[in-house]
């Protein structure tokens, strides 16, 4: 098996960095996971294809907007009306193969196009707030679910994973350029990149 | 005599000293000061010069409103100028110089200017320079020449050069209710806000909250008013669902409830976090916002108002109160309302002596009265301010004064003073609520502005919406809390409020003519005689009045000339002021330096998009260039090599034997599902539903109208699998156009498209060598002739990484395209140079890229530019008969047929000169004489293949000038010469090569 | 200005791309009317008032919008997906 080579390059520096007064406010790393598959249904079809991922990834998986699911080994949310961004382990892309039918929707293997950056800490919100234009408060963006937004020229489809963690799942080729503007972004509250 | 420190202390922290300088000297002041109170407190009154006639100038409020007291602030080798010494936090080590004085301040060389002053009337510019020129000036450059000297006689501050090393930030915030301005009101609705459970911010411009609170001198509940403010604003900032923004001014109020405010985080050097910026631009959607603004105090305009030692009452009380400095020792009162009996009253507490108050009104309250008495000094009633005296402010003269007809009589008296606080009324600050919509509503009582009825959902609060008295602004404010939370008002008890009982209504005096320049906009030099001379021309609407003067114009926007320029003009035209109107107010409420606004975007706005082999190419020599945002290697340069010697080296190693090309960035679309062929069909010009599985296709696609819009191969991974590539300049273009169709035309068709342009890294390996080099290192599949035939698809392996390899060819030589997941792309690049050395196998670039394509004809996006279709590219071959396709209805149409359109062909320079992208192509002409053009050139390059300079051009009749001699035209880079125009395929037109 | 995506809830104008009137109906593909073809491609209504325009959420979940607009107020009176109300006139769909 051939290791996946990291985009980030010399971009990635570990270790603690910025204002670090109160501490490092978040951490910062990438953590692409083996296995990412976009999964788009049929009109009509978004729940069952809910259902199909679910049952391949052992996953609580609604069909409403935005809705997502923190597993151990997997996650999944909607990044658009009739799709989801599912993430798991070197087999996902052959359960789900086997899990949804032509009929349901497609597949899409994206194991190296997207790289997932996780966000974590206290202070998590307010350095994405920087970068983003969508509110990232608990209530308004609970634990689990998904958000498809932009940072200027670069898509992020993001996922909270935990109440003060998220990641950002962002196109390979503008994941460095990506990377250093949340470093960037991050200075203000102190920041430590960890593997 | 001269402005001092006061004995009481105010809200300013006397046990610490902040030394700053003013124009290279130093001097003292302390916490909680603005460096307007600490020139104050050091005697300093004149502080800069006027825009136009450089009259000596000095500190006219002490807010946001300063139209007079613009300073340059230094820092290191950077300058900025034109900041309110009002707006500006006394900090230690603060340097700043005054402004538009030459060579001092003290002795201006630009004042001369004052003895033109007749000539610089409203409009001068205009009827001097800009309108026809007669006489010997006349077609000459008189005003080119002028303007430099007047632009450097008039004006602001400068800017400097140096690179800004501060830091900006943007940042996003959401709410339920926003609440603009901490006075007493705003507090109020915040509190309000919150204890309905609502997500709050509360936004205040000032360092403190308070407002008026911090100057006031009022009672709240059983305390100052400024400790009740401060005690309102720890406790709301102690509250979890509050953000409480000080130092922040919301600026501006745009649609969708979306306000934009500027933080002033740490807009001083020392003590600065690391990562921490300089000003923080906030970008705040708002379900409700409270507006709390306050009111501005406006001037009543006579002649002399302008020296330094004038300004403005509330300002006065202000810096007795709040900052404990005394603007003056021998102070005098000019009025036109009870509010300025207050800070009469509070100047004497203070410890100056009040000589005077001036009052153009008949009568007065009896509060008005009382706060005389507190003052010491009788009221002059029915008097107003005449003239001045003074470089600063000595002596002013009173005369009797009618304001029922506004006429000025008698002697007049005069008084010496060295400070003068005058107060024309108070204006709600309705600038916010006049963005967000709606026309401002007059109030003849208040005879000010009030805000128009709410266009976005916005409630208003405190003297901004009219309240006259603190009770009001608290009941308001409380009210407009629980309004903006969908709450009812509620009925408890507020705290009381101990204030003299003043009439709130000033008279309707807001100009007293006499002899002398009487300024209405000191920032722009505007008189009262400006603006009746703009009405005797004709420029009588208030959008004309703004633009012929320039009144209001300019960082302070008017914020104290708005309301005394519409009263001189509405008495001009004869007419009540609100039917004169006003201007519109527009964002930024008051000035947002450009920083802020670019934020500290780190290079986002182009972020570099990196393929997966970047680092190698960088490593090994290759001179990056830009296509879009994607970073590609132009050449891999040896050292001593141009560019030309580099791509024609690179370019001939692939003619030769083999070449390798980073051909990541190309687009790719996965195009999936049960209905994938028949939607690739109606998307291409050309059939896909019968390309087997396996293979790919050359395909062109063309926009509604019939004009191409881009070409590239789609190849057939399964039954209802495609892997569509797009060139690299319109991969998003494209996704976009097929999810057009599929959302908004053919939603029932089953199909998906997915950007995979990140998932494949893509090597193009091409030469007569290439299939040696797949042989060597490609395990899992064969490549010869009949496992990959030309266009055809196999997977294997290459150094263990998967591998899937494509048969085609841009170059024209025998050639394959290697994908390999990103991840793997370094990996499996690698692994071909290896296998590839033997063959010396050259790594090339865009420039050798360009060559190849050009002497095989291939078009680009330089030819597919907009405008030609395909048979102007005589792609016609590729146009379906069989089916409808997008494109095909209107791709007919007579003029997209017409003979003499700009067709492909090649171009041969005979005169063995290059040729340039962009030049014309001429039947006849010189490089003096500019022949008519019959097209261009699209791409040039020398061919390292045909040794001449070639190109591709867009000629008028294309193939039938094959064989025939034109010109190259290219006056902008001197450059006419003889070439011939051939077929674009220069090189192996039969495509052997590819083929073999 | 915001844009209440149906996927999304409403974000921020820059998140869209405008991709113009929504109105304009699409003539069956194998129609040879080229006036009804021009009046696809090109006739545009452009009213005072409110209007139908589609919007992709280019920065987002990347559908088409319709968006109902008053283009003198900017005030949004409705939003819906593309795909639910598709343009193409004719029989043959």
């Amino acid at each position: 098996m051939v290791e996946r080579i990291s985009p980030l390059g010399a971009a990635f520096r570990p270790g603690r960095h910025g204002n670090l007064t109160a501490g490092p406010g978040v951490q910062l790393a990438e953590v692409t996971p083996p296995a990412i598959v976009e999964a788009a249904a049929w009109p009509g079809q978004k729940e069952a294809l809910a259902r199909a991922v679910a049952g391949a990834t052992g996953l609580a998986l609604s069909a409403l907007p935005n809705a997502g699911a923190v597993g151990e080994q997997a996650t999944a949310f909607s990044i658009g009306p009739h799709r989801f961004l599912v993430t798991g382990g070197d087999d996902l892309t052959a359960r789900l193969t086997e899990a949804v039918p032509l009929e349901t929707g497609t597949l899409t293997d994206l194991s190296h196009g997207r790289i997932a950056l996780r966000v974590a800490g206290p202070r998590a919100e307010w350095v994405l707030s920087k970068l983003f234009a969508i509110d990232f408060a608990a209530a308004a963006f609970p634990v689990a679910e998904g958000r498809a937004t932009a940072h200027h020229d670069v898509l992020a489809q993001i996922q909270r994973t935990g109440p003060d963690r998220f990641d950002l799942f962002v196109f390979r080729s503008l994941a460095r350029a990506f990377w250093e503007s949340l470093c960037a972004a991050s200075e203000e509250a102190g920041y430590e990149v960890v593997r | 005599m001269s402005p001092r420190r006061a004995a009481s202390t105010g809200l300013v922290d006397r046990s610490q000293a902040l030394r700053f300088t003013f124009d290279g000297r130093t001097y003292s002041g302390h916490p909680g000061d603005t460096l307007a109170s600490a020139l104050l407190a050091n005697g300093i009154t004149l502080v800069g010069r006027s825009f136009k006639y450089h009259r000596p100038r000095g500190i006219f409020t002490a807010g946001v409103d300063e139209p007079n007291a613009l300073v340059t602030v230094l820092s290191g080798d950077g300058r900025e100028p034109n900041i309110p010494a009002t707006q500006i936090e006394l900090y230690e080590g603060l340097e700043v110089e005054s402004q538009n004085r030459f060579p001092s301040l003290e002795y201006d060389l630009g004042a001369l200017g004052q003895l033109a002053g007749p000539l610089l009337s409203a409009g001068f510019y205009y009827k001097t320079f800009m309108g026809p020129v007669f006489g010997p000036l006349k077609g000459t450059r008189f005003w080119m020449i002028c303007e430099h000297a007047i632009r450097r006689a008039a004006g602001l501050g400068r800017a400097g050069y140096e690179k800004d090393p501060a830091r900006y930030e943007e940042m996003n915030a959401f709410c339920d209710v926003l609440v603009v301005g901490a006075g007493p009101a705003g507090l109020m609705a915040a509190e309000a806000a919150a204890k309905a459970g609502r997500r709050v911010i509360l936004a205040e411009q000032e360092p403190k909250a308070g407002g008026s609170a911090l100057w006031s001198g009022e009672m709240i509940g059983t305390r100052p008013a400024h400790q009740w403010a401060q005690a309102m604003a720890e406790k709301l900032a102690a509250t979890e669902n509050v953000r409480f923004l000080p130092r922040t001014t919301v600026w501006g109020y745009y649609d969708g409830n979306t306000l934009a405010a500027l933080e002033r985080v740490a807009d001083r050097p020392s003590g600065t976090a690391k990562g921490l910026p300089r000003l923080r631009l906030w970008n705040i959607r708002a379900g409700k916002v409270v507006l709390a603004t306050g009111s501005l105090e406006r001037p009543v305009v006579f002649p002399g108002n302008d020296r330094p030692g004038v300004m403005l009452a509330g300002a006065a009380e202000r810096y007795a109160r709040q900052y404990g400095v005394l603007p003056g020792e021998r102070i005098a009162v000019f009025t036109n309302n009870d509010g300025a009996y207050r800070a009469a009253a509070a100047l004497r507490k203070a410890g100056a002596g009040v000589v005077a108050i001036v009052d153009v009104r008949p009568e007065i309250s009896d509060a008005a009265r009382a706060l005389a008495q507190e003052a010491g000094v009788e009221p002059l009633l029915g008097h107003a301010v005449t003239g001045t005296a003074g470089k600063r402010l000595t002596r002013i003269t009173i005369q009797r004064f009618d304001a029922a007809t506004g006429r000025v009589s008698g002697d007049g008296r005069p008084v010496d003073v060295d400070c003068l606080a005058v107060s024309g009324g108070w204006s709600p600050t309705i600038h916010l609520a006049s963005q967000a919509g709606g026309k401002p509503v007059w109030d003849e009582a208040l005879h000010a502005f009030l805000p128009p009825s709410p266009m976005q959902p916005w409630v208003g609060a405190g003297a901004f919406a009219g309240a006259k008295t603190t009770v009001e602004a608290l009941s308001t404010g409380r009210d407009a809390g629980l309004a903006a939370a969908g709450k009812k008002p509620s009925r408890a008890r507020l705290p009381a409020v101990t204030a003299p009982a003043l009439d709130p209504a000033p008279a309707p005096v807001l100009e007293i003519k006499a002899a002398g320049k009487a300024f209405v906009d000191l920032q722009n030099d505007v008189t009262a005689e400006d603006v009746r001379l703009a009405h005797r021309e004709g420029f009588i609407s208030v959008e004309h009045l703004k633009r012929y003067t320039t009144l209001g114009m300019a960082t302070d926007q008017g914020k104290t000339s708005n309301l005394p320029g519409l009263a001189i003009m509405a008495d001009a035209r004869g007419l009540p002021i609100p039917e004169v109107g006003t201007t519109r107010f527009r964002p930024p409420f008051s000035p947002v330096s450009i920083g802020a606004l670019a934020a500290d975007r780190h290079r986002h706005f182009k972020p570099d998009r990196l393929t997966p082999m970047h680092d190698w190419h960088v490593g090994h020599g290759a001179r990056m260039m830009e296509a879009g945002l994607w970073h590609r290697p132009m050449i891999y340069g040896q050292p001593g090599e141009t560019v030309e010697q580099a791509y024609i080296r690179e370019a001939a190693a692939v003619r030769r034997s083999v070449g390798i090309c980073d051909v990541s960035t190309l687009g790719k679309i996965a195009v999936k599902g049960p209905d994938a062929a028949e939607f690739l069909d109606r998307v291409y010009t050309n059939t896909f539903s019968t390309l087997p599985i396996g293979k790919a296709r050359y395909g062109l696609m063309l926009r509604e109208d019939g004009i191409v819009l881009d070409d590239g191969t789609t190849w057939r991974l399964g039954a209802h699998d495609f892997l569509m590539t797009t060139t690299t300049a319109n991969a998003g273009k494209v996704m976009q156009h097929l999810e057009y169709f599929l959302d908004a035309v053919w939603p029932h068709l089953k199909v998906h498209v997915t950007s995979v342009t990140d998932q494949w890294a893509g090597a193009a390996v091409a030469g007569p060598d290439a299939r040696r080099v797949l042989e060597a290192c490609v395990t899992g599949t064969g490549v010869d002739n009949v496992a990959l035939p030309f266009m055809g698809i196999v997977h294997g392996r290459i150094a263990g990484a998967p591998v899937m390899i494509c048969r085609l060819s841009f170059s024209g030589e025998l050639a394959y395209e290697v994908y390999c997941g990103a991840g793997h792309g370094a990996h499996v690049w690698e692994a071909l140079m290896d296998a590839g050395e033997p063959f010396a196998i050259t790594p090339y670039g865009m420039e050798a890229l360009g060559a190849l394509r050009i002497e095989k004809g291939h078009v680009t996006g330089a030819e597919i530019d907009g405008r030609t279709t395909a048979r102007d590219l005589y792609l016609d071959g590729m146009l379906s008969k069989k089916k409808p396709f997008i494109g095909s209805a209107l791709m007919d149409r007579e003029s997209l047929i017409d003979k003499n359109r700009l067709r492909l062909v090649g171009i041969v320079s005979l005169d063995g000169q290059p040729l340039g992208g962009g030049a014309h192509v001429v039947e006849k002409g010189s490089l003096d004489e500019l022949g008519a053009s019959i097209g261009h050139i699209t791409a040039a390059c020398y061919s390292p293949a045909l040794e001449r300079h070639i190109g591709l051009a867009l000629v008028k009749g294309g193939k039938s000038r094959h064989g025939t001699r034109a010109f190259v035209s290219d006056p902008l880079r001197k450059r006419f010469g003889p070439v011939e125009i051939v077929s674009h395929h220069f090189y192996d037109p039969e495509g052997r090569r590819m083929h073999g | 200005m915001l844009i209440p995506c149906p996927h999304c809830g409403p974000r921020d104008v820059q998140e869209f791309s405008y991709q113009g009137d929504a109105t304009r109906k699409r003539p069956d593909p194998a129609s040879t009317d080229v006036h009804a073809w021009h009046a696809y491609v090109y006739d545009r209504p452009n009213p005072a008032g409110p209007h139908r325009e589609y919007w992709q959420h280019i920065g987002g979940c990347r559908a088409h919008i319709v968006v109902e607009r008053d283009t003198l107020s900017h005030e949004v009176l409705g939003a819906a997906f593309a795909s639910d109300l598709s343009n193409q006139g004719g029989t043959r769909p």
